[in-house]
Parts: structure tokens; sequence; C-alpha cells
């Protein structure tokens, strides 16, 4: 039955109005008073909180005996970390005595952390006394003007592929000593103003034409436009407040946890299609499982877009954070939509979407550390936020990098969910697991799907390897690149093998040794072509870090000598062969596969490291 | 015949292992609390240098106090001042940092009475922080050393400051943070498997099933909040023999594992309120982590609250208010239980 693409919208909405007004139906008046209820008692407890002084976990957790004589004691009583106990109590009970001139501290951890919480406790007081000061000048002898300076964009504007050598050993030194000099800032071209734009000779403090100026605190607000680093301005040094580095944590719980709520919601609906054979009304409808899929997910996309959009605007953001943080939720979803159709009962669906979030959030947030530091940081969206809201540009082919692969996921997450989006699957009851091989089974049903698999499974990989590249950014280069390797090829062959696998075991082809050769050659075949669209990683210049080189170059991707053709096809032969082994244990049998894997895998390995200590 | 209310709360268990959920359970907070440890270890060496030493922050100085500023870097660990003729020349330096290695630019001058300090520092994420921290320590020096010579001009005199020790920033956290995230994690999972365990039951039609047998609506929920209870003190047992296999005393155990007890108690005995009062499952997953999560968050802020009581006995600054806390929240729970169990008593099982 074919259908027009006007018929397909008509159905996908109809679903979509449905699956609103249900869900709006379950939030009824009781549900709605409940909601209130939970609300006032939080805002309840939290104005009584307020009151008693604000959030202090770490309120008395250090005793300290001292008499209210003692000229420490208004520093002591003032902090909320120290607790203030009468001298007269046995030393044992203290962490601390502080006497007349002298302190005691014994030699335990705990003794020391409280002495240096005094310490701190000390100083602030020393700042409060002299603000009560009538001497000014005297009180506060120091004035300081803090400036921050761009030195030049460490992660080049535009594309890196004209960058020499010279460059790329820069780039793997920083990872060693932390700077972010950059070798390119002599061009002048780079993104941010010039070094000297705002500095006027000899008197850096009393000029007024700085915009933030402010007189009163030099606290650099810690979110207020994301960009902490913006203002210049002045006081004492004790106003100095260092800028928080990781703005995108805050901005990773900002638009993740939002999400979770939609997600949570959209999870349950799905899995309820699942209960009592509820979908089944459904499917016998003259309407495919994809128009169900389209229809019940376009609420919650929608909801997901509108509350990234308030949070966007909330922080400062405009277009190009919304729609970096788009292919984040479709992931979020496709995630989710999988889980619940592999999910036994809610339970399982509950950790298995927690699972989902604190693996997106880290992969998020953890790369966005690095914003300006290397382009491993653009693997994640999250960076394009970051860079978004610090007026840096996005180039296209940057945006390309970051978004593409969670586009691609979310694509294939949703395709392997609406695979088993059928009776067959959708009321039976087996372990996640094997949900998974079942799934991947349903999109194999001829020879030449094998292919195609393979090459769906390329944004995955590449997300894996960028995972794998990111975590083992920090260590020393000898030692990550063999891992490196190793992982590649694990995750590789993994993804070349596994469908086969199961498509043997749902008995799809016979178990000859013949078309499991075929299966191999046509696996690998459909993973070599995918691989070359990983090229997009030369846009940014990831190829330039040793490790980059190390995953991506065995596949031939920004490298300039394979010019001879034999060399080009080196990466075919490979995935061809590798393919092959596995695909032949595939079909004797779960434990010869689990051999035949691991000698795949071996087989890549050793081909990475001759390619990679040749090239090197 | 065992009590129906045991029997249930073993199939409700054995459900969790059977699905492995429970491993994965373990797993998440073991991840959550590696994730924040690294969180938090990298942003307190960051806010404290001296912890890690290896980095040296270069620091160019010029201007006409280029004597006061020196001696004041040259108190702080990990600074190193080079002193430049002018401005210029120290900008300039500032400007080729491959070559020079120049971090950050001080330039004082005397004028006034005051020292004015102008401060440049490069403009990139992590080493802003470690250099601004840095220079704010040498700055302190200099504003106690210049207010030690005004100090004839003061009414009081600044106290002296206790002497710096080497304490590992961890301390706190491992003690503020860490146990008390082990604790709880567990406490809200349990409440959410409530949730999950009862509104399953009605969904799939299956507590109709369950009512057939002799036992009573109130046997059923008691036997589901059983079993979800006990899970997160069992837990926080086995997170504290964790740490403190780990080198993490933890003082009070008893005490932080009849507290979570309480805690578990009194937030399961809501999860079920919810899921039984609810339409429908993901109303009462909403409102639940909703609840939990602003009520929760709330009360951080009030005196004696739960993360704060589990930091003090763990860390061994309870006074005699402590056990009178825990016992408490054990009433609270146990009062909540109680309400929970007259509605029961009131729900129409049938309309379930």
């Amino acid at each position: 039955m074919s259908r027009s693409l006007s018929d397909h919208l008509r159905v996908v909405r109809r679903i979509a109005r449905w699956e609103v007004g249900r869900s709006a139906g379950t939030i009824d008046r009781r549900t709605a008073a409940f909601a209130l209820v939970a609300l006032l008692l939080a805002g309840g407890v939290a104005s009584t909180g307020a009151l008693a002084g604000g959030v202090a976990l770490d309120r008395d957790i250090y005793r300290v005996g001292v008499s209210p004589e003692s000229p420490y004691y208004d520093a002591i009583a003032s902090s909320p970390a120290l607790d203030a106990r009468p001298p007269t109590v046995d030393r044992a009970d203290v962490d601390l005595y502080v006497g007349d001139g002298y302190i005691v501290a014994d030699d335990s951890q705990k003794s020391r952390a409280a002495l240096a919480e005094l310490n701190d406790a000390v100083r602030r007081y020393n700042t409060g006394a002299m603000l009560a000061e009538e001497n000014r000048t005297a009180a506060f002898p120091v004035v300081v003007s803090l400036e921050y300076v761009q030195r030049g964009a460490s992660i080049p504007a535009g594309a890196t592929t004209g960058a020499s050598a010279e460059s790329s050993s820069g780039t793997a030194g920083e990872s060693e000593s932390g700077r972010t000099g950059s070798a390119g800032s002599d061009d002048g071209d780079a993104a941010g103003p010039t070094p000297d734009s705002s500095r006027s000779a000899g008197d850096g403090s009393d000029d007024g034409d700085a915009a933030d100026r402010d007189d009163d605190s030099l606290s650099v607000p810690t979110l207020g436009g994301i960009n902490p680093f913006g203002s210049e301005s002045t006081g004492s040094p004790a106003d100095i407040s260092p800028p928080f580095p990781f703005a995108s944590l805050v901005l990773a719980f900002a638009f993740l946890v939002p999400m979770n709520f939609v997600v949570q919601a959209y999870g349950g609906t799905m899995l309820n299609e699942r209960i009592n054979r509820r979908g089944e009304l459904l499917l016998v409808a003259p309407v495919s499982p994809g128009d169900i899929v389209a229809g019940k997910t376009l609420p919650y996309l929608t909801a997901l877009v509108g509350l990234t959009a308030v949070v966007a605007v909330a922080v400062g953001g405009g277009v190009v954070s919304v729609a970096a943080v788009l292919p984040i939720g479709l992931v979020f979803l496709g995630a989710t939509f999988v889980g619940a159709m592999f999910a036994r009962s809610f339970k399982e669906l509950t950790f298995l979407t927690v699972a989902i979030s604190v693996f997106l959030t880290s992969y998020t947030f953890v790369p966005a550390i690095f914003t300006q530091v290397t382009p491993i940081a653009l693997i994640s969206p999250l960076t394009l936020v970051v860079r978004d809201l610090s007026g840096a540009g996005v180039s296209l082919g940057e945006f390309l990098f970051s978004t593409g692969p969670f586009f691609l996921c979310a694509v294939v997450l949703f395709a392997l969910g609406s695979g088993v989006y059928r009776e067959e699957d959708m009321f039976t009851q087996r372990s996640v697991p094997l949900k998974f091989l079942d799934a991947l089974d349903a999109h194999v049903s001829r020879p030449r799907d094998v292919a195609l698999v393979s090459l769906l499974s390329i944004p995955f990989v590449f997300v894996a390897e960028l995972l794998a590249i990111a975590v083992l950014f920090v260590l020393p280069v000898e030692l990550t690149v063999p891992v490196l390797l190793l992982l590649v090829a694990l995750v590789e062959e993994a993804a070349k093998s596994l469908h086969v696998f199961a498509a043997f075991e749902k008995g799809r082809f016979a178990r000859t040794t013949r078309t499991a050769l075929l299966l191999g050659a046509l696996s690998g075949l459909g993973f070599f072509v995918g691989e070359k669209f990983t090229a997009v990683a030369q846009v940014v210049g990831l190829p330039e870090l040793t490790l980059g080189q190390a995953a991506l170059g065995p596949s031939g991707v920004g490298i300039g000598v394979f010019s001879a053709a034999g060399l080009l096809l080196a990466p075919l032969a490979l995935h061809v062969v590798t393919a092959g082994i596995s695909a032949v244990g595939a079909a004797r049998g779960r434990r010869w596969y689990a051999l035949s894997f691991l000698v795949a895998v071996a087989v890549h390995t050793a081909y990475n490291l001759t390619v990679v200590s040749v090239l090197g | 015949m065992a009590d129906p209310r045991l029997t249930i709360a073993k199939r409700e268990l054995s459900s969790l292992s059977r699905e492995k959920t429970i491993v994965l359970i373990l797993v998440l907070q073991l991840f959550v609390a590696a994730f924040s440890s690294f969180l938090v270890v990298g942003l307190v060496s960051l806010y404290d240098p001296g912890q890690t030493a290896s980095y040296e922050v270069d620091v160019a100085i010029a201007g006409d106090a280029t004597d006061e500023l020196v001696a004041a870097a040259n108190e702080v660990t990990g600074v190193d001042p080079h002193v430049y003729p002018d401005e210029a020349t120290a900008t300039s330096a500032f400007e080729r940092p491959t070559q020079t290695g120049i971090d950050a630019v001080l330039v004082g001058e005397s004028r006034d009475g005051r020292v004015y300090v102008s401060a440049a520092v490069p403009d990139s994420n992590v080493q802003t922080t470690v250099v601004v921290v840095q220079l704010r320590e040498v700055l302190q020096h200099l504003e106690r050393a210049e207010r030690e010579d005004r100090s004839a001009w003061l009414e009081t005199r600044p106290v002296d400051v206790p002497p710096e020790t080497s304490s590992s920033p961890y301390y706190g956290f491992t003690y503020t943070v860490l146990v008390p995230l082990l604790c709880f994690l567990p406490v809200f999972i349990s409440g959410s498997l409530t949730v999950d365990a009862l509104s399953e039951e009605r969904e799939r039609g299956t507590l109709e099933l369950l009512r057939v047998a002799p036992v009573s609506l109130r046997e059923i929920v008691d036997g589901k909040l059983l079993a979800a209870v006990v899970l997160a003190p069992a837990q926080a047992a086995l997170w504290m023999t964790l740490l403190s296999l780990d080198g993490t005393r933890i003082a009070n155990p008893v005490s932080v594992v009849v507290l979570v007890g309480a805690l578990s108690l009194l937030v399961c005995s809501l999860a079920a309120t919810v899921a039984l009062v609810s339409p429908e499952r993901r109303t009462a997953q909403f409102l639940y982590s909703v609840g939990v999560l602003f009520v929760f968050g709330g009360t951080t802020l009030v005196p004696n609250n739960p993360v704060n009581t589990v930091a003090r006995l763990a860390i061994g600054s309870t006074d005699a208010t402590a056990a009178f806390v825990v016992a408490a929240y054990a009433v609270v729970g146990v009062g909540v239980y109680v309400a929970l169990r007259s509605l029961v008593g009131d729900v129409d099982a049938n309309a379930l």
C-alpha cells in the first residue's frame, strides 16, 4: 500500500493530537492539586531555610575549643563550618584548640582541614572588620583592576588544513603543559578582540571607558552571560573571585535536567503501548508503525524544542544554541524509545532512562570543559553553545562535525526501535540483550542489508571512538595510542559483526561457510563506505592531534600519503577480512562467534599498529 | 505459612535481581560518585593550585611598586616573579607566551597613599582560574604587608592569620558531599522503585489477581514497601564499608544507617501514597520526582537537614542533639507510614 506524503503527515498529526489529548486527560484536578501541594511544601521548606541562613552543607563539621574573649572567637562564630565550643571542653572532643596566643592542632587530617578552614575564616573576618574602618586608604591600601585578555584564539577560527607541522606539534605540546598559547595569533585574524584594544599606556585603573566597570566588587559573574571573562573590574584583593571554569557543567544541567522530565513521560507512554497489548489496537489500524512512532514522538519533541528555547533565552543564547542542543534531545528521545521497546517493566525502564541520562550528561559535559583548549571539545554540541554564548563564531564545518553524529545516531536509534515496533516483539518478554539482537535482525532480511546495517553503525562507532579519544586525551601519548587502537578495533569489529551474528541466530541465512564469507565481505564493504564519511573530522583539524591520527589514520582519513591505489584499498581489504573471520564464527554458534571475534580484533589491532608506526 | 508480606517482598527483590536492575543501580551510583569526585577534585585543585604544585605561574612585574610585589610573590609557592623595566615590555612579553612563558602581568603604581595594581590574565577557561587564584594570593599578601605599614591609622588591628597547612581539600568534600550522596541516592531510587512496583501492578491489572489471593491490599503495599525500604540502608552500609576500606573513616556508621533507614521509610511511604492516588504511572513518577527534587533540595537550607546530619555523623563532629535528630527523623518516617496505612484502608481496592 503506497500512500502519498500528505497522507502520512495527516496520520502523524492525528496520532500526535490523540497523544496530547490523552496525556492532558491524565492530569486531572487531583493531580494538579497534588503538584500544587508539593510546590507549596517545597516553597515553605525553602523559605524557612532561607530565614535560617542559607545553604551550608558543611555546617558545624569542625569543632573548635575557644574562649569568648579570644580575638579569634568572632571569626570562628561567623564561619558556618566551625563549631565554637567552650574552652573547658575535653581536648579530645575538639579538632582545634585556640588558646591565648597559641593554636593546638593534632596531626590528623581532620585537624589540618579545620585549621585550613580557620585560616579562611580569619581572612574573611579581617576583610569584614576593615570595611568598618574610617580610614579607607589604610584599611584597603591595595586597589586591583583585573583585566581578562584574549591572547589569540587557541582554536583557529577556520579550517586548519593549511596548518603546518609546527602547528600540530604545538598542539601536542599543549596537552602536556596545559598552556593555550597558539602559534597562529600573529596573523591577527583570530576571532577575539586584539589584546591592546582596551589598554591605555601607564594607567589601567582610572580610565572610565570599560563598560562593565563595577567599583564595589571584583567578582566576575559566574554565569551572568556565561562568558565570565568578558569584563574588567576594580576592587580590593579579597574581592577577586576566580571565574568558574565549568560554565559547561551549568549548561549541561540547565539544558538536560528539564529534558529528563519530558523523556520520562515519553518513555512511559511508549512502554504503556506494550502493556496488556494496548498498542495492538493501533497496530491493526491502517497506519504504518513508522507513522505511529512519529505521531507519538512529535508532541514530546515539540515540548523539548520549546523547553530548550526557553532555557536558551534564559542563559542568553541564540539560534545556534537551540540548534546545537536539539540533536542531544533527539538522541535522548531515540535512546529512550529503544529503551522502552526493550524494557520488561517500568522498573527496568526507569533505570535504562537514568543510565541514558547519566551517559548523555557526561558525554556532553566533559569535552565542553576544554572548549578553548583543544578541538576535541567539539565532539560535544555543548561546546557550540559555550562558544555561541561567549560570542565566538561557529563555522558550518564545526557545527556539522559536532551535531552530525548526534543527528545520525538519533535516526539510527529510531530506525532500530521502529524495527521492533511490531506485534511479535512488542508483547513478548525477553532480556534486553536478546531484544537488541532481535532489533538488529529486524533490519536484516537480505544479504545486502548486512552492508547497509554496517554502514548505519558508523555514527555510533564515530561517537564511541571520539569518546575514547576524549577520555584518553589526558594520559601520555605512548600509553594511550596502543590502548586506543585496541578500543577502536573492538568497537569496529563489534559494529561489523553483531548484526551478522543476530541474523544467523535467527536462522535468517543458511549456516554455511560460503554464506558467512559473503556476508562478511558485504559487512566490510558497507563499513568501508560509511567510514569515508568520517572525513568530516578533518574540517576541525582533529587528525592533527596524535590521538586523532591514531584513531582515524588507519582508515585512511586525513592522510595524504595514501596516494597509491593499493594503499587506498588496504582498509577495505582489512574490513572484509576481519568481518569475514567473525562471520564464519558467527555461523557456527555463540562460542565460535566469541572466539572468532577476538581473532578479528587481534588482526585489526595488529593492522592499526602497523599503519600507525609506518606513518609515524 | 509464611507471612504474605515477606513473600511479596521476596518476590519484589528477586525480580530486581532477575532483571539485573540492581546491578545497574549500583553501577550508576558508582559512576555518579566517581564523576562528582572527578569534578570536585578537579575544581578544588584549580582553586587551590598549591595542592598540585606542579604548575608554576610566571608573573611579569613592572611599575614603581615592583619591590613590594616581588616580595609578596616570593611568599606564595607556585608563583615565579619576573621583573620588567616598564609596562610596555611586560605586556609584550605577556603577549608572546610561547617564547617568554609569562602567564600574567602585574603593574603596581603607588599614588595617594595606596598601591594601584593593574593585573592582566589570559582569557582561557581553566588556566584563567589557576592564574587568578594565584594572583589573588599574591595580592592578599601585598595587602597584608601594606596594612601592617599603615596600622597606626587603623582603629582595630587585623587578627593574625593562623599558619597555613597542607590539608587535603578533598577531605571536606568526602564527608559533606560524597558520603551524603552515596547515602541518599539509594533512598531516592527506592522511592522510585516503590512507585514503579505499585503502579505497574495497577496498569497491568495484576493487582486484581493478587487480591484474589488471601492477602489484603494493606499487606501487598506493606510487602512492596518492605522490599524497597530495606534496600536503601543496605546499600548505604555497603558504600560505607567500601569507603572505610578505602581509608575514609566513618565515625558513627550505625547512626548513619538508622538515619538512612528512617528517611527511606519516609520517602518510600510518600512514594506509595503518590502511586495510590495518581491515576497513572507517568503522573506518579512525575509527582514523585518533582516532589523529591524540590522538597529535598529545600531542606538543605534548614539546620540539621539530612545532608548535614549525615556529614556530621560521618565526620564525627556530633553533639548531644545528634541522637535526638536521628530519632526525630525516625518518628516522622513512622508517622508518614502510619498515615499511608490509614490511607490504604480508605482506598477502594476495586477502583484501582
